[in-house]
């Protein structure tokens, strides 16, 4: 039990630095906001300082609409195993996230589930998943 | 950028209390020992909470395997070899990093100029240089550059930004009068098995988190980097600007060791950087 202990308490402190993205994310998008929306990726940005990717959605109202979908930089997508194909273009995806704080089509991504119900980017301490249903 | 507004600390504190789960206690001490140490991470490392959780980047936190133990290796001369892997610092903005209860001794002006910084003029998120002390998420790793007759220069090499600090190690002393530049003018030396660096001739341009915490360039600082184990690096840094500042003060952080698989890998910061699209700041 001890050990045990430790061991979680050891594990936690070790990996609980590694959070933040470049940038101020609460000074980006809001947090009162989230999204869900579905469609088909278009473009994945693998770039610096963020993972970017698109997303064709077509709105309740009929109205297509290209999300701007925000996940972490390239290095740290990397050290946690994912690739820029982990994510392609044509993926049918559900994607959860934070609304930006001025343009509602552009977000942080939380979550993103592909059509046969995996999800992608998932599975870090800090990232518990999808936001609130 | 005249807003008023203060921008949200960075970095979430780094909580020291995870060393009580080690001592030879009772169990249930150890448990509400380790519990503590749970919810204290935790809360610190969620940053700004919505109702979806953590406003964080997706897959941004990497998770490590604990650093090593044991003695730190040497080089041939017994210098302490700090090129063998990369480091990544715990980030804090900087009155975490200060003693627990005392606060920055800013002087009136350097007071008003943090409180009129607006976050979205950090220089961080315009994919400028961090400057001398400022924590970050990414790795660093040390290069200590030998010719054949001696230690030359050490090179402090950042992931983030794809950036490096050139710090002369041969002996030689500061410029008079240095053009002010990011990361200023450094020269090394060891102390024992501390690496001690020595900078002055900075600009005004970072910020010490992203608070907005200023320094002008009459910034002097003095680091004591200390490898306390192989997988462990401590570093006191003595911060002495009186433009800024009413005294000198001293911070520390510490610093880990990563597998030796963790290279360094590419940032090119502008090639992408839509910052402020989101929030119409642009």
């Amino acid at each position: 039990m001890r050990t045990e202990l430790t061991l979680v308490a050891g594990v936690v402190i070790a990996s609980s630095h590694m959070i933040m993205a470049h940038h101020s994310f609460s000074s980006e998008y809001d947090a009162t906001k989230t999204f869900k929306v579905s469609g088909v990726v278009s473009k994945v940005e693998w770039t610096n300082p963020h993972v970017r990717f698109y997303v064709d959605v077509k709105e309740a109202d009929g109205r297509a609409t290209i999300w701007n979908l925000e996940l972490a930089s390239p290095s740290a997508l990397a050290r946690n195993g994912w690739t820029s194909r982990t994510l392609k273009i044509g993926d049918t995806v559900t994607v959860e996230g934070y609304s930006g704080k001025a343009v509602p089509t552009r977000g942080a991504a939380r979550s993103v589930v592909v059509a046969d119900g995996r999800s992608l980017f998932a599975g870090t301490a800090d990232d518990s998943g999808a936001p609130a249903q | 950028m005249t807003s008023l507004v203060t921008a949200p600390a960075l970095y979430p504190s780094s909580p020291a209390a995870g060393k009580a789960a080690r001592s030879h206690v009772g169990l249930r001490l150890l448990v509400i020992a380790a519990a503590f140490v749970l919810v204290a991470v935790s809360l610190s490392a969620q940053g700004q909470q919505g109702p979806g959780g953590n406003i964080g980047a997706l897959g941004q936190q990497v998770k490590r395997p604990p650093a090593p133990t044991g003695p730190p290796p040497r080089l041939a001369d017994g210098t302490i070899d700090l090129g063998d892997g990369t480091w990544t610092t715990r980030g804090g903005n900087l009155t975490s990093w200060l003693k627990q209860g005392e606060e920055l001794p800013l002087l009136a002006p350097a007071k008003a100029l943090m409180e009129s910084r607006n976050p979205s003029a950090d220089p961080y998120a315009w994919c400028l240089p961090m400057g001398v002390v400022r924590g970050n998420p990414y790795p660093i790793r040390f290069i200590q550059n030998y010719t054949h007759k001696k230690p030359t220069h050490l090179f402090i090499m950042f992931e983030l930004m794809n950036t490096f600090r050139q710090v002369f190690m041969d002996g030689r002393a500061h410029p008079p009068d240095p053009d002010p530049t990011w990361f200023g003018h450094s020269i090394g030396s060891y102390e024992g098995d501390t690496l001690v660096i020595d900078s002055i001739g900075f600009n005004e341009k970072s910020w010490f988190d992203g608070r907005g915490v200023p320094h002008t360039d009459r910034l002097h600082t003095i680091e004591r980097w200390t490898r306390v184990d192989a997988g462990h690096m401590k570093t006191e840094v003595l911060i002495d600007d009186p433009g800024a500042y009413s005294r000198a003060f001293t911070v520390t952080f510490e610093s880990t060791l990563n597998p030796p698989t963790d290279e360094l890998l590419e940032y090119v910061c502008q090639e992408n950087n839509q910052y402020g699209f989101a929030s119409g700041v642009r």
